[in-house]
């Protein structure tokens, strides 16, 4: 105890302190225009500017400035060039960037407290589904009648792609960023990540890809599909480039907080966290951490060669030059599905957890909890092929990748097994979480099932391609790891904010979101069925129907998106007062005050057993 | 003990189980077959056919969720502000793991043996002198020509009940050759020929329709095609402009 | 979960814990992980060059694996319209130098091994200073390896070509394969560059000694990773390096 009162005593507040203390999100964005003005300077007056790809040159040039100026200014560099002169931050200095009494400013800056990247990541995550909301939007209101008649299709195109990718960014972070960071720490007792300044760069590079993402809209767009396909990239203009650049951006910032969140899971436990009474949510992040520093470099490495395609010439998928598309296709599927298992891990994880302390009950078969997460995880890695059935590529290896990806139905049988078991003779406390976990597990079977057929071969032949596929994937993304997502917001809002989320609004959204669901994507699974392609921007008649279906849908789930937005904002400082334990539950982040102080724990805990005894004498609430 | 053990009866979750499953298999063994384009090939009449025991086999494991659910919801849900007292504590129970991992092992080497069954099936070739048809993509428009006659044309005329190859090449970028009627689809790359095989087996109209993203006018890249007796077939060919 | 007994009190500020006075063992435990871990991502990266390199040869799509049409010894500058090229011609290109290639790949290896002899001796006889100067040694020999590097890159063959929308200087697969493990190597040598320096300047500013010397040991496993990669690579791209 006595210790404790001295480390605070020792961080004192820093006053004043050289520019690398006034770095924020401002200068960050200054540094990096500038930075990209240079880049783009330099490149004019050093290149020749005859040749076709001198714009696709001048534009990586200008967003790699970007990028560059926005590290410089956010202060990323700082570390490593202290490091390199032998100048290691003292303890004050080390107070001062975990956001020290240093109040909201804290937030714009390169703070390395957990806490503080979980609630910037809750912001990041909130931007990117508005914008790709906005933009899904756009796109079901172009479809909605036969005929391109919103936006032309060139524009149409590159909403596509762009609602596409920024989805894609904002679901991989939408669980394992806001409470990988927040309260996953805390869950295992340790103080902070094991590498903070790690964390707040991870963040920030993605805020830096985001601009970059930005940018590709701004600047002509992407017309070629998310997926980027080759050769058909090729025909797409300058914003291919920003493309790629943002990708590059956002696989090192999954890489490191990949390596960050496995390290402090290994070694940041506190005395007495043994591997078996872990709450059951760090196993989640820790699978997705684990499969997306397997994953993502496929993906760095694929949209590299095609910057080099696009500015220096090579034939890395260009078939005039020896190249292949199937390059890129496999490069990609091996990013793109365990890409789908990184998005879904976190979101299962904490719905084990939902289930676990809202039923009053231990997760059934703990055991077999970890075990469909890690079998999925490793599965993950060998089934990519399966994107590819209809492409041509090796023919042969159909079968075997269709074994593969039918395997992964039995650790996802084992997912329904786990939760059903868990509120099983439960006392289920019907509160905002519970209820968006309900509505998962009936979204979830529909995406379950709905990819059995479209792994076996013979079905994938007349579905692949259409919009089977994409009511398929969005009942994953949407139905089912938007619902986790927003489950695990509600449940862990009252630790951040001290406050509920607003139960009566939240309930309202559910029933807007859960029934859109139904009727965007079912509807859309018809149009799939009756042979509509993905990808279509303007429809022949007897797709009508469906279609008209769809974009209601999306206009429910878009009112019900925004009435959680509401209740998100307005809760924030003027919900019901939730104590630090709302929901009595036993894990590490309840026993902590809320908001949790800097460093989490007065007294480091020591553990005895797992947190699902809900039997024993409950702590204060 | 019971109320301790917060059993209650199950009679609700099996009618509810059995009524779902009841629905599940009769939406599958209709849908399909109404919803999807009307069949002309064996390749179609597989796919239709794989489609509907898929949702067989599917249906009662949906409802099985289901019912759990809304059972779950009527028998245990807690309504109030304060937190439930604690429930019994279930942490393992290895008889129903096995038991559940058993039946979704069962079900799921049936969907792969059906699986790779229909896919022998669908891969097959009869290698009796198919009729060759090369394939060519590019933006926006579809172009076929049969070797040895020197006839190209945007329209697919493809005679009864004999086997055909289709060798799928692009000019431009990857498009995807797609026989909408016909369950058959393979990407057309650019620098590389893909082949697939059909027979069609009904006379009439058909869809052609490209089913990777390839551009701009993707949405309008389709065409019709024709079935017809292999008489009218000979005399549509000789009616062709000849390409040099 | 509960709240026993309190921790004795943990180490002093080390400058490396975020300042959360973590214990030395754990700071110590967890940055050789985080350095695996990196390490693991970058094998992925180096899988994925060699993969692309071995696949692109064998597909070796239109038999360019090796080859390419186009113009040899002429400059953008020669053709300045598409329409007034004569026909391309196939250009074959031959593979690169491997004793070239080795001699890279025994330079970077030799780095990792003063680095390695360097660590060693830090933690036998403690002696900071010698390896400072190992560090500054290794260093040098790191920008050798750079140079010869960047000499290796540039020597790379370029064709000449154009077609209606785009013309310049190309890459055959080959060349581009070989192109992006090359550059990989590059990067990877400009961050051991770095990496030497930032142990040069540490150990002879006393922040590496002979009772700290855990940094000096991170560094050198990633060091003996990057060395292992480009001899791997080497012996990869020298003994696979003709037409398929």
């Amino acid at each position: 105890m006595t210790t404790t009162l001295e480390r605070n005593a020792t961080a004192q507040i820093p006053k004043g302190g050289g520019l690398a203390r006034r770095q924020n999100f401002g200068t960050a964005v200054v540094a990096g225009v500038v930075f990209a003005y240079l880049f783009w300077l330099i490149a004019h007056l050093t290149l020749d500017s005859t040749g076709r790809p001198f714009g696709d040159q001048v534009a990586t040039f200008t967003g790699l400035g970007w990028l560059i100026g926005f590290w410089i200014g956010i202060g990323a560099f700082n570390g490593p060039f202290r490091w390199l002169l032998g100048r290691d931050h003292s303890h004050a200095d080390d107070m001062y960037y975990a956001g020290q009494n240093m109040g909201k400013a804290r937030y714009w800056k390169f703070t390395t407290d957990h806490k503080v990247v979980g609630v910037q990541y809750i912001v990041v995550t909130m931007v990117l589904f508005g914008v790709g909301g906005i933009l899904a939007m756009a796109i079901r209101t172009n479809l909605i009648a036969p005929g391109n008649h919103f936006v032309n299709q060139q524009v149409y195109n590159s909403f596509i792609a762009i609602h596409g990718m920024v989805m894609i960014l904002a679901m991989i972070v939408a669980v394992a960023g806001p409470w990988g960071n927040f309260v996953m720490p805390i869950m295992i007792g340790a103080r902070d990540m094991a590498f903070p300044r790690l964390n707040a760069l991870s963040l920030w590079t993605l805020v830096a890809a985001i601009g970059l993402l930005v940018t590709t809209l701004a600047v002509g767009g992407l017309p070629v599909g998310w997926v980027v396909m080759d050769p058909i990239s090729n025909q797409a203009g300058i914003g291919m480039d920003f493309f790629a650049l943002t990708i590059i951006a956002f696989t090192v910032s999954t890489t490191v907080a990949g390596v960050n969140t496995i390290t402090t899971m290994m070694t940041m436990r506190t005395k007495g966290m043994t591997l078996e009474r872990m709450p059951i949510f760090t196993w989640g992040v820790f699978m997705a951490a684990a499969l997306g520093l397997y994953a993502f470099p496929y993906f760095l490495v694929a949209e590299s060669f095609q910057i080099l395609d696009r500015t220096s010439f090579t034939s890395f998928f260009v078939s005039t030059g020896g190249g292949t598309g199937w390059l890129q296709a496999n490069l990609f599927w091996l990013m793109g599905h365990p890409e789908v298992y990184v998005i879904l891990l976190p979101a299962v994880g904490a719905l084990f957890e939902i289930a676990a302390v809202m039923s009053r009950k231990p997760v059934f078969s703990y055991r077999t909890a970890v075990g469909s997460m890690a079998g999925l995880a490793g599965l993950s890695a060998l089934v990519w092929a399966h994107h590819m059935f209809t492409s041509g590529w090796a023919p042969t290896l159909g079968g075997p990748f269709m074994l593969t990806t039918e395997i992964i139905s039995i650790p996802t049988g084992l997912f329904f097994l786990v939760l059903i078991g868990t509120l099983w003779r439960g006392h289920i406390w019907m509160k905002l979480p519970t209820i968006w976990l309900f509505g998962f597990m009936a979204n979830f079977i529909i995406a379950g099932i709905t990819g059995i057929y479209l792994s076996d071969i013979p079905l994938d032949d007349q579905l692949h391609g259409t919009m089977f596929v994409t009511a398929h994937f969005h009942y994953v993304f949407v139905g089912s790891v938007l619902f986790g997502a927003i489950a695990a917001l509600a449940f862990w809002y009252p630790k951040v904010t001290g406050r509920y989320l607003n139960e009566y609004l939240g309930r309202i959204s559910f029933w807007f979101v859960f029934v859109g669901v139904q009727v965007t994507f079912l509807a859309m699974f018809v149009s799939g069925l009756r042979g509509m392609p993905r990808r279509y921007a303007s429809y022949s008649i007897i797709f009508e129907h469906t279609n008209f279906a769809s974009t209601i849908g999306a206009y429910t789930i878009m009112i019900g998106m925004i009435i959680l937005g509401v209740a998100l904002v307005t809760s924030w400082n003027k919900g019901e007062p939730s104590g630090p334990n709302p929901w009595q539950a036993n894990s590490l982040e309840w026993m902590v005050p809320t908001p949790p102080p800097l460093e989490n724990f007065e007294v480091q805990p020591v553990i005895t057993e797992d947190p699902y005894n809900f039997d024993k004498e409950m702590v204060r609430r | 003990m019971s109320d301790q053990d917060n059993k209650k009866p199950l009679k609700l979750f099996f009618w509810l189980w059995a009524i779902i499953t009841v629905a599940g298999v009769a939406v599958s063994l209709w849908a399909p077959g109404y919803l999807m384009p009307r069949s002309m090939s064996n390749n179609m009449h597989l796919t239709i056919l794989t489609m509907v025991v898929f949702s067989v086999a599917a249906a009662p494991v949906a409802a099985g969720v289901y019912a759990a659910s809304i059972y779950m919801l009527r028998t245990w849900s807690y309504r109030g502000d304060d937190v439930p007292p604690p429930a019994p504590v279930i942490r393992e129970n290895n008889k129903v793991v096995a038991s559940w991992l058993l039946a979704s092992t069962v079900l799921t080497v049936f969907l792969l043996i059906w699986g790779l069954g229909a896919l022998a099936v669908d891969n097959s070739s009869t290698g009796k002198n198919p009729l060759v048809v090369d394939v060519t993509g590019q933006q926006w428009v579809w172009s076929f020509s049969y070797p040895g006659t020197h006839v190209e044309s945007n329209q697919l005329y493809l005679p009864e009940n004999r086997e055909v190859e289709f060798r799928v090449t692009s000019d431009d970028v990857t498009h995807g050759f797609w026989i909408v009627n016909m369950g058959v689809q393979v990407d057309a790359n650019p620098g590389t020929i893909t082949t697939i095989h059909t027979t069609p087996n009904r006379l009439g109209e058909f869809t052609v329709r490209c089913e990777q993203f390839c551009g701009l006018n993707h949405s309008f890249m389709d065409t019709e095609g024709f079935v017809v007796s292999t008489q009218n077939f000979n005399s549509w060919l000789a009616a062709q402009p000849q390409r040099s | 979960m509960s709240i026993e007994t309190t921790e004795p009190p943990a180490a002093g500020p080390h400058g490396e814990d975020g300042g959360h006075f973590l214990e030395p063992e754990v700071v110590d435990r967890g940055q050789r992980l985080g350095v695996w871990l990196f390490i693991g991502g970058d094998i992925i990266i180096v899988s994925a060059l060699l993969f692309t390199y071995l696949y692109l040869r064998g597909v070796n799509t239109s038999g360019h694996w090796m080859s390419m049409l186009g113009y040899q010894g002429h400059s953008y500058a020669y053709y300045q319209n598409a329409a007034n090229l004569p026909a391309p011609t196939l250009i074959h290109v031959k593979a690169m130098s491997a004793g070239f290639d080795w001699l890279i790949t025994a330079v970077t290896v030799v780095t990792a091994g003063i680095i390695w002899q360097g660590e060693r001796a830090l933690r036998v006889t403690k002696n900071a200073k010698a390896f400072s100067s190992a560090a500054a040694f290794a260093t040098i020999v790191t920008l050798v390896a750079i140079v010869l590097t960047v000499i290796q890159l540039r020597a790379i063959p370029e064709i000449f070509v154009a077609t209606n929308d785009s013309q310049g200087m190309a890459y055959t697969a080959y060349d581009s394969a070989f192109m992006a493990l090359v550059g990989s190597g590059l990067i990877h040598l400009v961050v051991l560059a770095f990496l030497g320096l930032g142990l040069t300047v540490r150990a002879s500013r006393g922040l590496i000694t002979g009772e700290k010397w855990y940094q000096a040991r991170l560094i050198r496993m990633f060091w003996v990773w990057i060395a292992i990669s480009s001899v791997v690579v080497a012996a990869v791209t020298t003994t696979i390096n003709t037409i398929h």
